[in-house]
């Protein structure tokens, strides 16, 4: 099984569209940073005019935490792509190759290798948020220092004293992790379904894209179904950033993204064990 | 017979009337000039803001005061948040500086003490402040607590706690209620997680009220502070 992971992780990070992804990561990071640190000011009084009427605030609130943020609020649409692209192609990207027979020729189990490309991905999205972690807090931290964090909600203003921010993000990039993962087991699961990879990672993507404006449309004909969408819990990491934190809701909605990759890697076991594989 | 005792009555009872504005008077001037004695200072404080739309812990850092209204919030690295005229932070800028009348309202307790009620009306019509209200502790010739009416700002009331500070009229605890706007951003912008919950601090205050409450932990008075202290070049990194 180690040999099968190794294999499969070498067929990952042997694709140059695997750098690709953390090349767009590291470029969208550094889009907003030049833009924070060129109209960060804009911005932020644009974001507080409501407190601003009312309050003074003074300090260094355009800092790395608060760009950080900004830069995980904005990734929120194009990380499930970049995950999309590896994961989507693990099975369908054989099928184009030809591969996948000649794979299951071999002494090991179809569950084995499906267990081994689920592995490889979830490895594979972790290391992305890793290194979204890296260029965003860390470059962010480095370039506009740390201070006191605010997070504005649409009817909340947040202050978060900077010794208790970092545990937040740590959480809050597990937390990411674990949405990324539900996303990397709906593309594989697509990815049985055909014999090209673009196919799973339009298909993936598009079903994000409707099933996030379906979570976000505040219309009551979908209030009812809103908590069952796992694009709903996959902004779970705001709530890290809330006060007081809502550890219930985070649960929930920590075990609403497990029973989805759950069901999306059962369902794949099930359908590519009794898939007839043709090339 | 009569006529004579009703005229006499009369006569008593302006020259009371007279009196007590008199008294009243002397009380206001007596405080005012004590509150005004205080031209400076430096105070290490701890400030609870518990605003209906604001999520913000205990802020703990140097507050700097110079007369007649500059004020700065110091958090040593960290955002200082202070209302937007924080003069209102302030007893010296609810109390009336110019000529003002002053009308003996009687007496009320305040936390077990007695304490004499004034009202004072500013003769400037220009003054934002239009009616201050204030209750008097005569022993230590301190304001106990101070209600105003502003013409921009709503109502605003101060509640006062001293200790060592007392001799200057400075309090060791100050209770600022005030009213607040509401904020609102779109859920389309911030896509919030959770819907916010209501503050437990504000449970008790009845519509669009906030308070600031500020401890003093210790004071620096009249020391000469410079006004670059005050400037916004000051308060950034």
């Amino acid at each position: 099984m180690k040999q099968l992971l190794q294999i499969e992780l070498f067929k990952i990070f042997r694709r140059p569209r695997t750098y690709i992804s953390f090349g767009i990561v590291t470029a969208i990071t550094f889009v907003i940073q030049l833009a924070m640190l060129t109209d960060g000011k804009s911005y932020m009084s644009f974001a507080l005019q409501g407190v601003n009427e009312q309050f003074d605030i003074h300090g260094n609130m355009i800092n790395g935490y608060f760009i950080t943020y900004i830069i995980l609020q904005t990734l929120l649409i194009q990380i499930p792509l970049l995950v999309a692209l590896v994961a989507g192609d693990t099975l369908a990207g054989e099928a184009t190759l030809g591969t996948l027979r000649l794979l299951l020729t071999k002494p090991i189990s179809r569950n084995q290798l499906i267990l081994a490309k689920f592995m490889s991905s979830f490895i594979y999205t972790v290391l992305l948020v890793i290194w979204l972690a890296i260029v965003a807090l860390g470059l962010s931290v480095l370039i506009f220092g740390r201070g006191d964090m605010v997070n504005i909600k649409s009817d909340t203003f947040i202050l978060i004293l900077q010794n208790d921010v970092l545990w937040r993000y740590a959480a809050a990039f597990c937390f990411a992790m674990l949405a990324m993962t539900t996303i990397a087991s709906l593309s594989i699961l697509l990815s049985v379904f055909a014999d090209n990879s673009i196919g799973p990672i339009i298909s993936t993507m598009g079903i994000v894209v409707v099933l996030t404006i379906l979570s976000n449309l505040d219309l009551p004909l979908f209030n009812h179904i809103k908590p069952y969408i796992f694009t709903t819990h996959m902004i779970g990491w705001k709530g890290f950033f809330d006060d007081p934190v809502p550890v219930r809701q985070i649960g929930i909605s920590a075990l609403v993204l497990i029973v989805y990759t759950v069901a999306f890697a059962g369902t794949t076991l099930l359908v590519f064990n009794k898939k007839d594989i043709k090339s | 017979m009569i006529r004579r005792s009703l005229n006499t009555i009369l006569i008593l009872l302006c020259l009371a009337v007279q009196a007590s504005a008199a008294d009243a008077n002397e009380l206001f001037n007596t405080l005012r000039r004590k509150i005004f004695s205080v031209q400076d200072y430096t105070a290490d404080v701890k400030m609870r803001i518990s605003v209906k739309y604001m999520r913000i812990p205990q802020l703990a850092g140097t507050l700097y005061f110079k007369s007649p209204d500059k004020m700065r919030l110091e958090r040593h690295g960290g955002l200082s948040i202070l209302p937007r005229k924080n003069i209102n932070l302030t007893i010296r800028n609810l109390i009336p500086a110019g000529n003002a009348t002053v009308i003996d309202a009687g007496e009320a307790q305040i936390g077990g003490k007695k304490t004499r009620i004034i009202k004072v009306i500013p003769e400037d019509d220009k003054s934002d402040l239009v009616l201050a209200k204030i209750w008097v502790d005569e022993t230590s010739m301190v304001a106990l607590r101070i209600e105003t009416a502003t013409r921009n700002e709503g109502t605003l009331t101060m509640d006062l706690e001293y200790g060592r500070y007392i001799s200057n009229g400075l309090p060791d605890k100050l209770l600022l209620t005030l009213d607040v706007k509401d904020f609102r951003m779109p859920k389309g912008m911030t896509m919030d997680y959770t819907e916010s919950r209501p503050d437990e601090a504000l449970k008790d205050t009845k519509g669009k009220k906030g308070t600031i409450q500020i401890t003093y932990l210790s004071y620096k008075i009249n020391t000469g502070l410079s006004d670059k202290i005050f400037t916004p070049e000051a308060s950034e990194p």
